[in-house]
């Protein structure tokens, strides 16, 4: 069982690496990560969201949905775990 | 190829920090183990993503002298890209919400069978 | 107010999931009104927004105003506004199902168990309706996080197999995003219109392999698809019975419609089918996952253990249908998609049903079943004959275009695996109509005892949610050829 658990890993392992091959190297500024979406964010900040601050503008104001569904998923998790663990009144639970 | 190895290795101790967080999720018997290694794995995911909005030579992506300075050109290449920040943000919470869920069904598991050991566990079920 | 239908999907039942708390603090009883409210609304937008994209087309959504490629894009095109109707009509019939089951197993909790049911629902609605990869993740992780914690809270041994769900869901999610991370790595986009747009050019890249192929698994282990299933008997079967009729039916269907976007969407279809052999691998794991649950089911006594085996068959049905790729398999998939939903459902809410009166599962402890409560078993009966494939009911259209997609590729062993899937389906539930309605021979005492069985049906609350659905079954089965022909030949993608 330890064996199978061990080749399923490293069979993952490997196909995630052989992926990294056509990958563009680390800190290359001409990734297509850096060029396509994202200049956008960096160049008109202050102009479309008066932020300084990049990560806050798209968090907040780009993507500011995402945002909420973080919230959403904080407050699913906290409800989640007063029904787990809120002990009943009476009886012995 | 020193190119190619500089610029792979960090993806690829990512992807070795992955696998040990991936193991300890399907090959530990201990739920807490099981809890650590899925956290290991996020966490590298996190990693992972992180390093792709990284570009060299570049800086943290909030404007330098932002006000009064409105006129000048805002280079792209000058800071790095702030997008998988912001996702890895959000993915840090659902990760810590999902942490919470597991460790409270982890206490709610421990108060019925009083152990954390999966074959006990399924043991004590039958 | 009809052109923010889209969004008022997700965000009243997101809304209501907020104060609900507050309002159970108030008044507890009135948490259950409020979300048939909630839900009663959704569905109502859901319908609005069905009918406006078959007036007028797909429906952009720009959340904030922000262009697509930049901000995040709520996409409604037949597909999603198909799926959405039958989630949200699906998740209505069973919080109005709930009311008593939730009385009965979880008296102290109502007020958080309603809260994150609708939490529950709210997820599954913003994975249907979005446009952008990882938004999607985000409401997935609702979903998912919802899912876990209903499941805890059931019977004997839940919370173990609801840790196991943690640890299988969360491998798979994280797989989800790794994809997306990957995907992201070579396009620097995440909206899937766009994504569409700039994959072509890297097909040959191994990236997109790779996250091609790690989206897919990530999918399909939320989805239970076979040998990645070893999480989903346990915790179904120990959930509580309102949270079985939820999950159940819609954490597969809606994983399945996760699967069709992303492989004939996001990737064109000839990426799928021809770059990687992935149809063809797909296909013959379906028809394992069919037989394997159909087999597996045959071995169960308890009635809620073997529904939930059939319920992997079933997911084995719906990947069939993506696997086979042509006109036919995937209109019977996108048509299996709600059939699967309705029978599954209706199964689900009858085996509580009895539950909530008998107290056991035992399919040997069913004797005079039919007398005590006539209209479920009529309706189990119904159910039965739709998820076996006879001709009025509405699982026999589905089966009919899985089988007539498998004859168009020629995949004759497909075509036969589905039929005789149908027959040992035909065992199972004749196996358990059996119990239940034909009386013991010889044995005077046991006919004098029959005669006496009291009648004592579910209740309303529970009766009505049966009943309907029960209808609604054959309904759909007479009208699935109006439903072919207005929504789902255009909900499958244009190339096939």
């Amino acid at each position: 069982m330890k064996i199978l658990n061990l080749i399923v890993v490293v069979i993952t392992g490997a196909i995630l690496i052989y992926g990294t091959m056509d990958m563009p190297g680390w800190g290359d500024p001409d990734s297509p990560a850096s060029l396509h979406v994202s200049p956008r964010y960096i160049t008109k900040t202050m102009e479309e969201t008066a932020t300084p601050n990049m990560v806050t503008s798209v968090l907040a104001d780009y993507r500011a949905y995402d945002t909420l569904g973080e919230t959403t998923v904080i407050f699913t998790a906290g409800m989640a775990c007063i029904l787990l663990l809120r002990k009943r009144r009476n009886g012995h639970g | 190829m020193v190119d190619f190895i500089v610029g792979k290795y960090n993806y690829w101790i990512y992807i070795v920090l992955m696998m040990i967080g991936f193991y300890a999720m399907i090959g530990k018997k201990n739920l807490i183990k099981k809890i650590i290694g899925m956290n290991i794995f996020q966490t590298a995911i996190i990693l992972f993503y992180v390093s792709i909005g990284c570009k060299k030579g570049a800086t943290l992506p909030i404007l330098g002298h932002a006000h009064g300075h409105a006129g000048q050109a805002i280079q792209t290449s000058a800071y790095i890209n702030p997008l998988p920040h912001v996702l890895m943000l959000t993915a840090i919470v659902v990760m810590v919400a999902t942490l919470g869920v597991a460790l409270a069904i982890g206490i709610m598991i421990y108060l019925k069978y009083n152990t954390l050991e999966e074959d006990e566990i399924l043991k004590a079920v039958k | 107010m009809i052109e923010q239908a889209p969004v008022l999907i997700v965000v009243i039942p997101l809304i209501f999931a907020f104060i609900t708390p507050l309002i159970g603090w108030w008044r507890k009883e009135l948490c259950y009104p409020w979300i048939i409210l909630s839900l009663t609304l959704s569905t109502f937008c859901s319908v609005i927004t069905l009918l406006t994209v078959i007036n007028t087309g797909v429906i952009h959504y720009h959340l904030g105003g922000w262009l697509p490629p930049w901000g995040i894009e709520y996409a409604v095109d037949y597909l999603n506004a198909f799926v959405l109707v039958i989630v949200s009509f699906t998740s209505l019939t069973v919080a109005v199902y709930s009311k008593k089951s939730v009385e009965l197993e979880l008296p102290e909790k109502t007020i958080y168990f309603y809260t994150v049911f609708l939490l529950q629902a709210t997820g599954f609605f913003g994975i249907i309706v979005t446009g952008d990869m990882f938004n999607l993740y985000v409401f997935l992780e609702i979903a998912s996080l919802a899912g876990y914690a209903l499941i805890a809270v059931g019977e004997e041994g839940a919370p173990m197999a609801s840790f196991r769900y943690v640890i299988m869901g969360t491998i798979g999610a994280s797989f989800y995003l790794l994809g997306v991370g990957y995907l992201y790595m070579t396009t620097g986009s995440l909206n899937m219109a766009d994504l569409a747009r700039l994959l072509p050019d890297l097909y040959g890249s191994k990236v997109v392999l790779v996250a091609f192929t790690f989206l897919i698994v990530g999918v399909a282990t939320k989805m239970a698809l076979f040998p990645l299933h070893g999480w989903l008997p346990d915790a179904y079967e120990k959930a509580p019975s309102s949270v079985s009729a939820l999950l159940a039916p819609l954490m597969t269907k809606v994983s399945a419609y996760v699967m069709i976007r992303i492989m004939f969407t996001v990737f064109k279809p000839y990426f799928s089918i021809e770059m990687l052999p992935v149809t063809t691998i797909l296909s013959w794991i379906a028809a394992a996952a069919i037989l394997y649950g159909a087999v597996m089911a045959l071995a169960q006594t308890d009635l809620k253990r073997m529904l939930v085996y059939v319920l992997l068959s079933e997911v084995g049905y719906l990947v069939l249908g993506i696997g086979l790729a042509n006109k036919n398999g995937l209109t019977g998939t996108i048509l299996h998609i709600m059939n699967d939903a309705c029978m599954m459902v209706a199964l689900f809410m009858i085996v509580g049903a009895i539950v909530y009166r008998c107290g056991n599962r035992e399919i040997s402890q069913f004797r005079n079943l039919h007398r005590r409560m006539p209209f479920t078993m009529a309706a189990f009966v119904i159910v039965g004959l739709s998820v076996v494939g006879i001709p009025p009911t509405c699982g026999f259209f589905s089966k009919w275009y899985l089988i007539l997609g498998a004859v168009d590729t020629s995949q004759w062993v497909l075509a036969g695996v589905l039929v005789l899937s149908s027959l040992l389906n035909a065992i199972l539930f004749f196996r358990v109509i059996e119990y239940a309605y034909i009386e013991p021979r010889g044995g005077h005492d046991n006919g004098g005892e029959s005669l006496a069985v009291v009648r004592e049906e579910a209740p309303l609350t529970m009766l009505i949610p049966i009943i309907s659905v029960t209808a609604g079954i054959v309904l759909l089965g007479l009208l699935s050829g109006r439903i072919v022909s207005t929504v789902i030949q255009f909900a499958i993608p244009a190339c096939f």
